[in-house]
């Protein structure tokens, strides 16, 4: 068993917005901070209070997306992926996003990864506007996809070490950093494998640890278990509800049904580019009367698509 | 940018290219064995082979003279054959003198091709003599019943079957007229009667291989008859030296180095521009669409590394293997070369000792070498990420590898050397200088002021090329490029719905390839035709510039507008422009003029662009000062019509399609470009595509293309009126002077244009600036929180 607690026994403080904004590198490695307010608090309090209540009032958001949208040309026109998506993610909370392929999940991650660009809206992380300061985005997240994958021709070590020192970790810290994370992961046997020669579950656990290993305070998950087997699949899901633990602002996207019902503090159901409904899963199930929870996604898809057919001349 | 970035990522690269198998075995296995491979394989070759040997058949062979005797029992002999003898071996003599003799050619001829045996030879001669025969004497008697043509078309198909490849007719009494003749050298004595008859020597000229046979018994025949000639003057007792009274005499100057100097300087030149485009090109592909292939794009994306950094880390590594293989190459083949020179001397090489070029040779290689491997692995880079998949990648690659296959072809004709105009062009201008440099260490000081245009303009070409990679790699599009179904019908139903007002950048493009379509095809129908009296012809010469103008440069730009956008207003810029920027159109004429015509002057005096074509165009100048055109007609035709037609086509269209999407600056920079381009004649096109950048900042500036079209007639009208009298100014020396029969502009008067365009145009600027930072800071207000969010941040934020 994988004891996913210890992932960031090594606390890198979290930036405070201040820092952020006037782009000082917050990379230190400091021991934790008592008085460090932010990361401090997140820890202490997140034991003692109900997660639905935000511990720190409504300034802690780690992450604020406000009438997001996203359109691409094509041949057959412009394509609306994204249409006024709005919401916000605290930091130890799992935020679900839960849609049919092709809904625009993987194109509100990407923008929020800065990888691609909004057409307008509002996205902010850890204080930091996507369209502000790119870089600094990229240096607060942690983004895993099965679109990101791993070098054939790279040990698991020369990739953690590789993406680590693009984060500018000093090389004393990072080289601790991953004795740690491959010693909770359980990597120490394919240290010296080539990506070529990595099973599925191999290649996942490097990913996660080149995912953490700058230990972000957000953690962006895109349907990360999609094309794993059960195991596997378990693993990454405990190591998320982990990274929970640790007091990370995590979103996660995903089809599966189970998986948001086990992980997620709260969902947004996404269909066609907008979110049908959001709140936690009781809250969901309350307000549409179904507590089913397969039923319930059915219901709101079916209530967007209906929504949809009158106006759309297909 | 963090240079720590760059060369992490580059370190990384290299690494992985260097676990690729395929990689190391192209650039450092394959030069490393393929050359010597190569050679070896060459050496055995011609150890092996020897040529096929072609068949000669002489009739009447006993008719030939005695002394100098041309043949011996076994054929021709050998000190007929100049140098080794090689030529005798390869040419099989069948001839009727005897029995015995053919039977020795039986053996040796028919061992290796037993077609015809020698006899069946020697009968197939005598037909083909006997066919011959009868074409003479039908010449000769001029037959009109005898079709000549069709006799000579039987001799051809009766040569080609008889299985010989030259065939000599010894004429009869040959050795006895000339004997006579030998007797009997008198000049009084001597009658055109008394003329021995001609040895026949018959050939097929299409045939290679009978070409090949001639030349060879044409050499021999050449030094029996110089014999022959030195007997008979022998015999009629007059100097030898008379036989050759020119006494020519060849003297070869070449050491052996400067014939080495001239195998490399033709072999480097080709190898290092095509080694370092193919050292550049799978690592290109690799790096750029494998990482799209493999998944791991998105990762690398996701790194706080910026796009600049990722582009210099990856162009770098890519720059290492291109560097790399050209000098493996280069390296493997030259030391192959003089290895294989060496191994094979007192053979065919022993005149030729392949030492290696000296060491300035060498440094300038590796120094040229530099720039081009920069230029091919940006382009490849860009290329490769364009690319999605490292198959795509190859499709786009190999159009770039024809290209320069070509230009390394033109570069290696001997008759090119670098000029002005070519050392500023990408790829020839390193392969050009490189040849000279290699072939000549005397001149190199001639040569090396070439050195900095090749090299600035090169790196130059490089910076574009990258910038262009990095742009793609900003270009979220590329990045995430989905294979899409190209449907024409869904494509022709979407460029007629998602009409805009202005064209697409695609469609501007597109329109200038139609107009240079247009003028190429319609170069040979276009034509003026100039006879008839001068007037006439400068009519017609009129008629066709304004058709040229209408159909040509007018009338796409205009369709296209009507069919793809919505808004003809935008597209063509038809907006009423404030009264300041028409002046400044006007003034920018008026002061732009002198500038251009002494900067193209200057242009052509240095040697950077050639000299007009004169005699056509002083013709047309001829014509059109006649004074019986009008000059109004004249400037409807030259200033009017192409301000309108051209300005429409170039500042309308184009200029429209290519400026949407914000960037302004290329918009301009390539539609003057494409400005020049349509004026091929290279000096109006560098004033042209000059000019071209004022009118599409004016266009840009004042939206409207009125203020352009001014400028445009204003130019023409007054180059027009410069050409014709120089608007009756008087050369004075100090403002104005007189050259080549026309009014020229001195420095004072160049100045004060070169103030009063400079601040016109950096106003425009200006205003252009300021009005893309307020555009772009209106932009970003899109991404900013909206208020309700922005109240609840702490007031120290």
């Amino acid at each position: 068993m994988i004891h996913w607690q210890q992932i960031a026994t090594t606390r890198i403080r979290l930036p405070t917005q201040l820092e952020t904004q006037g782009r000082v590198s917050w990379w230190g490695f400091d021991s934790l901070n008592p008085k460090d307010s932010t990361h401090a608090t997140v820890l202490q309090k997140m034991s003692q209070l109900p997660l639905q209540h935000p511990p720190f009032g409504e300034d802690s958001h780690m992450i604020r997306v406000h009438g997001l949208t996203k359109e691409f040309d094509d041949f057959n026109g412009v394509f609306r992926a994204l249409d006024d998506i709005s919401f916000e993610v605290q930091p130890g909370e799992i935020y679900g996003l839960l849609g049919p392929n092709g809904a625009g999940k993987t194109t509100c991650l990407r923008i929020l990864s800065t990888v691609l660009r909004p057409t307008r809206g509002f996205a902010e992380v850890a204080g930091i506007n996507v369209m502000h300061d790119a870089e600094a985005v990229r240096r607060n997240i942690g983004f895993m996809s099965c679109n990101t994958g791993i070098y054939d021709r790279m040990t698991a070590r020369e990739m953690v070490e590789y993406f680590g020192r693009l984060y500018g970790i000093p090389e004393e810290k990072l080289q601790l950093r991953i004795e740690e994370l491959f010693e909770i992961l359980q990597m120490n046997e394919i240290r010296d494998r080539l990506g070529s020669k990595m099973s599925t579950g191999m290649k996942q656990k490097v990913s996660i640890a080149r995912t953490i290993v700058h230990d972000p305070p957000v953690i962006i998950f895109d349907e990360p278990t999609s094309g794993l087997d059960v195991l596997v699949a378990r693993n990454v899901l405990h190591a998320v509800a982990a990274l929970k633990e640790q007091g990370k602002c995590i979103i996660f996207s995903t089809h599966i049904m189970r998986e948001v019902e086990k992980l997620c503090d709260r969902i947004a159901v996404i269909h066609r580019g907008q979110i049908v409904d959001e709140g936690s899963l009781p809250e969901l199930a309350d307000r549409h009367d179904q507590p089913d929870v397969e039923e319930l996604f059915f219901d709101l898809i079916q209530k967007r698509d209906d929504e949809l057919s009158p106006t759309t001349v297909v | 940018m963090s240079w720590k970035n760059v060369k992490l990522i580059f370190l990384r690269e290299v690494r992985d290219q260097l676990r690729d198998r395929r990689t190391l075995f192209m650039i450092t296995i394959l030069p490393v064995l393929l050359y010597p491979m190569l050679g070896l394989g060459m050496v055995e070759m011609m150890l092996t082979f020897s040529e096929q040997r072609r068949i000669v058949v002489v009739l009447n062979a006993d008719e030939m003279p005695a002394s100098p005797a041309f043949f011996n029992e076994r054929g021709i002999a050998d000190r007929w054959f100049s140098g080794s003898t090689d030529d005798a071996s390869r040419l099989q003599i069948v001839t009727d003198l005897s029995v015995d003799t053919q039977q020795t050619e039986d053996s040796s001829g028919q061992g290796k091709h037993g077609k015809h045996s020698p006899d069946q030879l020697l009968e197939n001669g005598r037909a083909l003599a006997a066919k011959l025969a009868e074409l003479r004497k039908a010449t000769q008697a001029r037959d009109a019943h005898v079709d000549l043509s069709e006799i000579q078309d039987r001799l051809g198909s009766v040569f080609a079957e008889t299985g010989l490849q030259v065939l000599v007719i010894v004429p009869e009494g040959y050795a006895a007229s000339i004997a006579a003749l030998q007797n009997d050298a008198n000049i009084d004595g001597a009658d055109d009667d008394q003329q021995p008859p001609s040895l026949l020597v018959v050939r097929n000229s299409a045939d290679d291989k009978s070409v090949v046979a001639f030349s060879r018994i044409q050499g021999a025949l050449n030094r029996w008859e110089d014999e022959l000639r030195a007997q008979t003057f022998e015999k009629a007792a007059l100097r030898p030296a008379l036989q050759n009274p020119a006494r020519l005499k060849w003297v070869e100057v070449a050491r052996g180095e400067q014939v080495a100097a001239n195998v490399w300087s033709k072999m480097f030149p080709a190898m290092i521009v095509i080694m370092a485009l193919t050292g550049a090109f799978y690592p290109a592909i690799d790096l750029g669409a494998g990482e799209k292939e493999r998944g791991t794009m998105e990762t690398l994306l996701i790194s706080p590394a910026r796009r600049v950094e990722l582009v210099l880390g990856k162009f770098v590594t890519i720059l290492m293997f291109s560097i790399g293989t050209a000098l493996m190459n280069l390296l493997s083949m030259g030391f192959t070369g003089k290895h294989m020179a060496s191994a094979m001397a007192g053979g065919i090489a022993d005149t030729v000792s392949l030492e290696l070029p000296g060491f300035h040779a060498l440094m300038w290689l590796i120094i040229l070498l530099i720039p081009l491997a920069a230029l091919f692995s940006a382009l490849c880079l860009a290329l490769a990420t364009f690319a999605k998949s490292t198959k795509e990648g190859q499709y786009y690659l190999t159009p770039l590898l024809m290209v320069v296959m070509g230009l390394t072809m033109f570069c290696l004709s001997p008759a090119v050397e670098i000029t002005p105009l070519y050392s500023v062009i990408p790829v020839v201008n390193i392969a050009l200088l490189l040849k000279g440099l290699l072939l000549s260490t005397s001149q190199s000081a001639e040569l090396v002021i070439y050195a900095a245009p090749v090299l600035i303009s090169s790196l130059g070409y490089s910076a574009l090329a990258l910038w262009w990679a990095i742009d793609l790699y900003n270009s979220e599009g590329v990045l995430f490029r989905e294979a899409e179904k190209f449907d024409v019908r869904s494509w022709l139903r979407s460029l007629n719905r998602d009409k805009e007002p202005v064209p697409a950048n695609h469609e501007a493009g597109f329109c200038f390839i139609l107009i240079l379509f247009l003028q190429f095809v319609a170069m040979s129908y276009m034509r003026p035709d100039l006879s008839g009296s001068d007037v006439e012809a400068g009519r017609k010469i009129l008629q066709t510039t304004v058709i040229q103008q209408l159909t040509m440069i007018a009338c796409p730009a205009i369709f296209m507008g009507l069919l793809l956008t919505t808004s003809l207003r935008a597209t063509f810029r038809l907006r009423m422009p404030s009264l300041n920027s028409m002046l400044m159109g006007v003034g920018l004429a008026v002061l732009a003029h002198p500038l251009s015509i002494e900067l193209s002057s200057f242009m052509v005096q240095s040697g950077v662009l050639p000299p007009p074509p004169v005699e056509g165009l002083n013709r047309i100048n001829e014509l059109l000062q006649s004074s019986e055109l009008s000059p109004w007609l004249i400037v409807t035709v030259f200033a009017v019509t192409p301000a309108i037609c051209e300005e429409i086509a170039f500042r309308g269209f184009i200029l429209s399609g290519l400026a949407r999407g914000g960037r302004l600056k290329i918009a301009v920079v390539v539609s003057s470009l494409m400005f020049g381009i349509i004026h091929m004649i290279p000096q109006q096109a560098f004033n042209a595509a000059l000019l071209g950048l004022v009118l599409g900042l004016l266009a840009v500036h004042s939206r409207s293309l009125f203020p352009a079209m001014a400028f445009h007639l204003c130019n023409n009208a007054i180059a027009t009126f410069h050409a014709k009298n120089g608007f009756g100014i008087e050369a004075d020396g100090v403002f104005f002077s007189n050259g080549d029969g026309m009014l020229r502009y001195e420095l004072p008067v160049l100045i004060l244009c070169g103030l009063g365009v400079a601040a016109m145009v950096l106003r425009m600027v200006n205003d252009l600036r300021k009005e893309q930072d307020v555009k772009r800071a209106d932009a970003m207000k899109a991404f900013n929180p909206p208020a309700e969010l922005t109240k609840h941040i702490p007031a120290g934020a």
